[in-house]
């Protein structure tokens, strides 16, 4: 079982090059070779949106590595922690100066390292994450289930060309590759994003077929005055990475399917692999707000604060999904690599929300003080202690953005409190409402009412 | 205020830029706060300042300081 179907291609939209067949094999087989002989460990790999680092990932992955994707713009004193927490074999894809105990290469001196578990493929950061940012652990089933049952959803074929609108280190990103090499198709690598020239050149010349985002890239889209009768080729639209409005949902589907086209609605966590639910595009329409059923092999079911699962359509509780393609648990050392599978394919999400009597879920809220912030998990309580320097915080979240109101700051300090936000997560700083606050609503217990602080947004 | 100046102070608050960049030879995703979601910030920001609204073709196509410069001058703005 292999990710990488005979049939599939990449295009580099850089150098027009397509790598298919026998030739894209062997490029990928020459990486797993040098990947082969490096110390036990796991891999490091700074991706991009970039042919190496494509070629790296399934070089990996052909070698049975296990290998972490990390965003190449990431602190170099987040990725030096990184390095010393889990000890990787070699950091690929950087040409900074390397850490103590890594030849020029980035290949780590020490030849005694910790196995990771055989059943361990790719681990993925946490987004949002930062004081200790950990790894989810994904099994190599776990991805290649998730991959066939996108696949088979959406309905890709080998004649599909799906452009890289979506970083590698992002689970979606990730899961558009794998989704379409498993089929055979074509992924096109294009890495200037959809706001630029370039992209939508290369969407024409290549014939891309499907658009991959998140709610921003929509808003984006709506702004730009998308078109689908300019992109002949482009027919299908797919949308995760949090909650879209139900207006730019209905909006989009009309003009994808005024086009003979489909768009689809999904939803899905890092720690799945990371799809759970997807709508089938003839079902949208009616079943507007909904996240969809379970992917095929998947299942939801609903629980209270106790753990008991909750029968019945309508009722609200945890939701937990249950399915092949579920994490085999967290890392947050060396030592956590070796681990087997700690979560006997159960997902407690932290997303609050219920079952129609069709089986389709829609999500009402967290559990968790989580945010989003253009389609990246945020921890709340995180963004308040960054902050905490400028004074005491709040903060909730306000769709794909976050508020935090600030007590007693002035709107210079908001600014700087924005800025640093920005800084320290790496999102843009529009994605951070930092605003002027004169105490904060509390409860009877004492603590901060962010139930009446989220009705202010 | 030339219609340089006032690009550049438009670059400024719209990207938070600090002193150091030399934005008159700022191009598109050259530093992280220029990446998609700032870009669809930025040109905002210089249709609120402006006065104008870009085309589709023109914001997808405003890849630099400079270009937003001649842009904005083939829509007579800032003059």
């Amino acid at each position: 079982m292999t990710l990488l179907h005979a049939q599939a291609r990449l295009r580099d939209a850089a150098t027009g090059e397509l790598l298919g067949g026998a030739e894209l094999a062997s490029r990928v087989s020459e990486v797993a070779k040098a990947l082969a002989d490096l110390p036990p460990g796991v891999l490091f790999l700074r991706t991009g949106l970039d042919l190496p680092s494509v070629l790296r990932y399934l070089g990996a992955l052909e070698a049975g590595r296990a290998v972490a994707l990390l965003d190449a713009a990431q602190d170099r004193d987040v990725l030096d922690d990184l390095v010393e927490r889990f000890r990787p074999a070699a950091v690929l894809g950087i040409e900074e100066e390397p850490p103590a105990g890594y030849s020029a290469e980035w290949v780590r001196e020490d030849a005694e390292g910790v196995a990771p578990h055989p059943d361990l493929a790719v681990l993925l950061p946490t987004s949002g994450s930062t004081g200790n940012p950990k790894f989810v652990r994904l099994s190599r089933s776990a991805l290649l289930a998730n991959a066939d049952a996108i696949a088979e959803v959406l309905g890709i074929t080998a004649d599909e060309v799906a452009p890289t609108s979506l970083p590698l280190h992002y689970s979606y990103g990730m899961s558009v590759l794998n989704s379409h090499l498993r089929v055979g198709a074509t992924v096109l690598i294009e890495g200037s994003g959809v706001v630029a020239r370039p992209f939508w050149d290369a969407v024409t010349q290549y014939g891309a077929t499907s658009l991959a985002g998140v709610p921003y890239h929509y808003e984006m889209l709506r702004r730009l005055r998308f078109d689908p009768a300019k992109y002949p080729t482009l027919r299908t639209l797919t949308q995760a990475g949090g909650k879209l409005r139900t207006e730019l949902v209905t909006e989009f589907n009309d003009k994808m399917r005024a086009v003979g086209g489909q768009m689809f609605v999904m939803y899905g966590q890092t720690e799945a692999a990371p799809r759970m639910a997807t709508v089938p595009s003839d079902r949208l329409a009616d079943k507007i707000g909904s996240a969809g059923p379970a992917l095929p092999g998947g299942q939801f079911s609903i629980r209270d604060e106790d753990g008991n699962e909750l029968a019945g359509a309508g009722v609200v509780g945890e939701v937990v999904y249950r399915g092949p393609n579920v994490m085999m648990g967290y890392a947050e050392s060396e030592a956590e690599l070796a681990l087997g599978d700690e979560t006997g394919g159960a997902l407690i999400t932290g997303d609050l929300g219920y079952l129609d009597e069709d089986g389709f879920l829609y999500i009402t809220g967290r559990l968790k003080r989580i945010g989003k912030v253009f389609g990246n998990r945020v921890s709340l309580d995180d963004l308040e202690q960054i902050v905490k320097g400028f004074g005491a915080a709040a903060a909730v979240p306000a769709g794909d953005k976050v508020v935090v109101w600030l007590d007693g700051a002035d709107k210079d300090t908001c600014k700087q409190a924005a800025k640093l936000l920005s800084e320290t997560l790496h999102m843009h700083v529009t994605g951070f409402d930092v605003r002027q606050a004169d105490g904060f609503p509390q409860l009877a217990s004492g603590k901060i009412d962010y139930r009446s602080l989220e009705a202010r947004v | 205020m030339s219609l340089n100046d006032r690009l550049r102070g438009v670059f400024v608050d719209a990207l938070q830029l600090d002193d150091s960049v030399d934005v008159e030879n700022l191009k598109y995703r050259d530093i992280e706060a220029w990446d998609s979601v700032g870009h669809m910030a930025l040109v905002a920001s210089i249709e609120d300042e402006f006065d104008v609204q870009f085309e589709t073709e023109q914001v997808i196509d405003m890849s630099s300081f400079k270009v937003a410069v001649d842009m904005l001058r083939g829509l007579g703005a800032g003059e």
